[in-house]
């Protein structure tokens, strides 16, 4: 569902990325974790084809970015970090303009906006221009845009920041029934807690190069690390390779 | 003291900072050029009024003075005016005003701080194009040195009245209203008393000056030239002060300069002790006016552009909604309705029976110029609407660039939102005026289809060029008509006009004057016609092609 090959990005003789390889199934939920600055956001903005990579490709469902970015991108459902989003449309307006971007038919739209507002208790205020929403209100209808065409694939950039507790427990539930259906979810994340309660795979990035990837009990192996949790294991490997 | 230096320096290491940054410069140079071109037109346009007013006996002192007296009238109002708008921004609306305000620092210091950055911002601009007319006066009436020193004594405390006046108009104006709508509704009134100037000008029909029937009225004129303005005005302060100088009473000027520092002086201390009552509960006022609910249900826009594919009909339809939400783009609206009324209205007043040239001819040269004019007309729409349409986007350009849609198609998309609107605005502008002027068929149908044909290109060259100088980080992204692209693209868009202008106006002369004498055209006048439409043609479509490839391709490279 989702291939990075010799995925690479410099910034001069900044290394942002390096020959980063990855390959995510259909269905699986995989957490992608590193320190500040070790590259996690600029792979996330490579695979939303936000960024053009140096080198490497990004596939998505079998179509490569760089070639046919358009329908690469209707398989994918991009939540950055920060909402921003057009403030003087209302929330439903924003809506009703990411369906047109994405070819959602009129009366499937409808049904599909009021299903994701109610789940995210948006529907009341659904009408209210963007700019009086909340920071978390704005996470809430940027993860509603980018579930509203199904996507094949969800890339995420840290999803709970301006959440509060309800908002990240419909979230964490949401994923974990979006991938039960098949869909390919692609985390970054500083919550560690969260990466390991819902994720089925992990991968920690540190300073452009992806150190280790697997489950939670090979990342254990990986770091020579027994009865742990992942944030010892990520203090352990994150270490080792910064002082290498 | 130290605690609004501290305020102040984040600024001032920006600025250093940006004149390390190795990229720039060109565009420094080219600002540089244009600037000094500006400043070297002011001087020479003042000098030779000046010269010319000492070459007219008895009265050419008192028009020098009256002139330097409504310079400084001018000075002061657009001193006031930007004022008001830069210390609202710096105020109550920039970005970094929550972290500054969670700083340990009284607010009076920041109020201090951000007035003095405020009152540096609004002024330099002001001061630096108003200096040559002050030299001009200098050289003319072969001034000493004091005369110069004198200049800064008298524009400085001027500039700090200025603004003192314009931070208490605004703190005292924010508690009653929201910070965001002050600033429209100060736009909006500015437009207007530039408008009503305007009309008050225009009813007084300077043309009849130059008719010796109205001498009277000229020598009425005169004497009301002699009357003083009034001792209340900080302009007069500061022109009793240049006057002295110039002819050389010291004394005297320095009394009048004392007299604008100590009003400046006050004023400024006044400003800091009401900014410790209201200046947090405005700012706090306008952190809570941002809560504005607003209930919208709009089905009319998706009904009426429901022709269009999904992509194109999500794009024109955020696009006008956002426009009409933002109060800002209303005073722009307006500016632009004034700037057609009073084009309108000047055809509409043109004294063409009067004229020794015979008059057929005379409204068909006017109706040819008049395309140019109507061109120029819809560049300066342009620069204000379509150039900033990519810049506009701001922050949330993520959604286009993540969206399943090309930046090639979003541009064209831009393109054809705001090309049908300005198409409409100009074609009724050539018309109208047209049908002022009584012109021929042949103009007529001529002025409708180039127009037609200019349109496009000079659309396509603003959100061209608006997307290779794009600023999605501006506060108000129209400004971005200031940068350097907005510069190249006024540059561009005036030279495909005087190009096509230049390539119409001989065969349409020819055919005009074949017509007027009742002459058919030769095979080589034919053959020259054609030529020429047919360039023009191609010009057009690519002054449509061309600027849009240029600005997808710099927009891409700049998102890498």
């Amino acid at each position: 569902m989702i291939q990075l090959k010799n995925l690479s990005k410099h910034y001069g003789d900044i290394k942002a990325v390096n020959r980063l390889n990855l390959s995510v199934s259909p269905g699986e939920i995989f957490g992608f974790i590193g320190p500040n600055g070790a590259g996690k956001t600029t792979t996330i903005r490579m695979m939303g084809g936000l960024l053009a990579p140096t080198e490497g490709s990004v596939i998505i469902c079998g179509i490569d970015m760089a070639r046919r970015p358009e329908r690469a991108k209707k398989k994918i459902g991009l939540i950055p970090d920060q909402p921003f989003l057009y403030e003087k449309l209302t929330g439903m307006e924003f809506l009703q303009f990411t369906a047109d971007l994405y070819g959602i038919k009129r009366d499937a739209f409808m049904e599909k906006a009021e299903k994701l507002l109610n789940m995210f208790s948006l529907f009341g205020r659904a009408h209210e221009l963007i700019e009086a929403y909340s920071h978390g209100m704005k996470q809430r209808l940027v993860i509603s845009a980018a579930l509203l065409h199904d996507p094949s694939v969800v890339i995420v950039d840290e999803p709970m920041v301006g959440l509060d507790p309800r908002g990240i427990k419909i979230v964490e539930d949401l994923f974990r029934t979006l991938a039960a259906r098949g869909t390919t979810i692609f985390m970054s994340t500083h919550a560690l807690k969260l990466a390991e309660d819902v994720c089925d795979r992990i991968g920690i990035i540190n300073k452009g190069f992806l150190i280790a990837t697997g489950t939670l009990t090979d990342l254990k192996h990986a770091a020579n690390m027994g009865e742990v949790d992942l944030e010892q294991v990520f203090f352990q490997l994150t270490e080792e390779e910064s002082a290498s | 003291m130290r605690q609004v230096i501290f305020l102040l320096k984040p600024r001032l290491w920006s600025f250093k900072n940006r004149g390390h940054a190795k990229k720039g410069g060109i565009r420094l140079f080219v600002f540089g050029v244009i600037g000094l071109f500006f400043w070297t037109g002011i001087f020479a346009v003042s000098y030779r009024v000046l010269v010319y007013f000492q070459q007219v006996e008895g009265i050419g002192d008192i028009l020098a003075y009256k002139l330097l007296s409504m310079v400084l009238v001018t000075f002061f109002s657009l001193l006031i005016f930007s004022s008001i708008l830069t210390s609202l921004s710096k105020l109550y609306l920039s970005r970094d005003l929550s972290l500054v305000h969670s700083l340990p620092v009284p607010r009076e210091k920041i109020f201090l701080a951000r007035w003095i950055e405020s009152t540096l911002d609004s002024s330099w601009m002001v001061i630096v194009y108003t200096i040559p007319v002050f030299i001009s006066y200098a050289i003319v009436y072969e001034s000493g040195l004091f005369f110069y020193a004198n200049i800064a004594l008298a524009l400085f405390p001027l500039c700090v009245t200025a603004s003192a006046l314009s931070a208490l108009v605004v703190l005292t104006t924010v508690i009653i209203l929201p910070a965001r709508r002050i600033r429209s509704i100060f736009v909006f009134l500015g437009f207007a008393v530039f408008i009503i100037l305007y009309v008050a000008f225009r009813l007084l029909r300077p043309e009849r000056l130059v008719n010796p029937e109205d001498c009277s009225s000229v020598l009425v004129y005169l004497r009301s030239l002699n009357t003083p303005a009034s001792p209340l005005l900080p302009s007069t302060w500061a022109f009793d002060s240049l006057k002295a100088a110039l002819s050389g009473d010291v004394r005297n000027a320095l009394f009048h300069a004392a007299l604008s520092c100590s009003g400046a002086v006050s004023l400024a201390f006044v400003a800091v002790w009401a900014a410790k009552t209201f200046y947090f509960r405005g700012f706090s006022k306008t952190q809570a006016a941002l809560a504005r609910p607003f209930q919208a249900q709009s089905r009319g826009l998706n009904i009426f552009f429901s022709f269009l594919p999904g992509p194109a009909r999500a794009f024109a339809i955020k696009e006008i909604k956002t426009f009409w939400r933002d109060q800002t783009q209303w005073s722009q609206i307006f500016l632009v309705g004034a700037l057609i009324v009073i084009y309108i209205y000047n055809f509409s007043v043109l004294p063409l029976e009067k004229s020794p040239i015979q008059t057929v001819y005379l409204q068909n040269l006017l109706s040819f110029l008049n395309m140019a004019l109507t061109a120029f007309v819809l560049t300066a729409v342009t620069a204000r609407f379509a150039f900033p349409a990519v810049s506009i986007e701001g922050n949330p350009f993520w959604i286009v660039r993540s969206g399943p849609i090309s930046i090639r198609a979003f541009l064209w998309i831009k393109l054809f939102i705001y090309l049908v609107p300005l198409l409409i605005l100009s074609e009724i502008l050539i018309v109208a005026t047209n049908l002022l002027l009584h012109v021929t068929p042949l103009m007529m149908y001529l002025s409708v289809i180039t127009v037609f044909l200019l349109t496009p290109g000079v659309v396509a060259m603003g959100i061209g060029l608006g997307a290779a100088y794009p600023d999605f980080t501006s506060e108000n992204p129209a400004q971005s008509v200031t940068s350097f692209g907005g510069l190249m693209f006024m540059i561009l868009s005036a030279t495909y006009i005087g190009t096509i202008t230049i390539l119409e106006a001989g065969p349409v002369y020819t055919v005009f004057m074949a017509g007027l004498r009742g002459h058919g055209l030769s095979y080589l006048q034919w053959a020259w016609v054609v030529g020429s439409f047919s360039v023009a043609f191609l010009l057009s479509i690519l002054a449509i092609v061309l600027p849009m490839r240029f600005g997808r391709k710099r927009l891409l490279v700049s998102l890498i």
